[in-house]
């Protein structure tokens, strides 16, 4: 029963991991034409949930894609640096598109083994309810 | 009736709770960098490798008692090929199959339990 309850949180973990990824595809998304925005980026780490005595995986600190903006010919626009170029950001949202439905993928499958060990924890109590 | 049905049955359920939970945190890292996926060994080679430890009976009226099994220590287990270039060894689709295989074991291990029991109550509702 207490092997449910890990299950259950290292599932959670996962879950929290890929959401958090998640938003911050979506943030990068909805900046794709923000001037000067850099992509977020976040990393995911091994971790030992101590209080549920689980491996679980948590999400590192949010980082700044540092790749090189992208710039255009614009003298007229007012952003306009002294050279006539315009920074745009460094967002490919083809990328975020591919890396939200992988997100979107890891969340299911984690959601499927959560459900999995609620399933097997509740016809574990059904014996007992005979 | 030998009672042994029911130890062997909850070992057998509390194996797969035990499986399901290394497949939960495998799947919970499936995108975390240099992990590699573990499993534990199937259940019928648990038992054929037999009890870890066991009493030695000198006399016919000891009673014997030992470990039921190994403990269920997981191992590395990397399906070939599922290697991604950031060293990670998880494959989803690899993990559902295992999953689909824990769900049958348990369910098999609950059944087998409930079975057990309801014969023994109509044996001693017999009486």
């Amino acid at each position: 029963m207490n092997e449910m309850m890990r299950t259950m949180a290292a599932a959670a973990s996962g879950m929290a991991a890929q959401a958090a990824r998640l938003r911050l595809g979506s943030e990068n998304i909805a900046n794709a034409d923000t001037p000067g925005y850099h992509r977020k980026t976040v990393s995911f780490e091994q971790a030992f949930d101590g209080a549920h005595d689980v491996r679980s995986v948590v999400t590192g600190p949010v980082q700044l894609d540092q790749s090189e903006l992208a710039r255009t010919l614009d003298p007229t626009n007012p952003l306009a640096g002294k050279d006539g170029y315009v920074e745009g950001s460094n967002v490919d949202v083809l990328v975020e598109i591919a890396d939200a439905r992988e997100a979107n993928r890891s969340y299911e499958a984690n959601l499927k083994m959560f459900d999995q060990a609620r399933q097997m924890a509740s016809s574990l109590l059904d014996l007992i309810r005979r | 009736m030998d009672l042994n049905i029911l130890s062997l049955a909850s070992a057998l359920a509390s194996h797969a709770s035990a499986r399901q939970q290394v497949l939960a945190e495998n799947v919970a890292n499936a995108d975390t960098p240099g992990y590699r996926a573990r499993d534990i060994k199937p259940f019928s080679e648990l038992v054929e490798e037999g009890p870890a430890f066991e009493a030695r009976r000198t006399r016919p009226e000891h009673i014997g008692f030992g470990d039921e099994l190994h403990g269920f220590e997981p191992e590395p287990s990397a399906e070939f090929g599922a290697e991604t270039p950031n060293g990670n060894s998880v494959s989803l689709e690899d993990q559902m199959m295992r999953g689909a295989e824990v769900r049958q074991e348990h369910e098999l291990a609950i059944g087998v339990y409930a079975k057990s029991l309801a014969i023994l109550r109509s044996v001693v509702a017999a009486r």
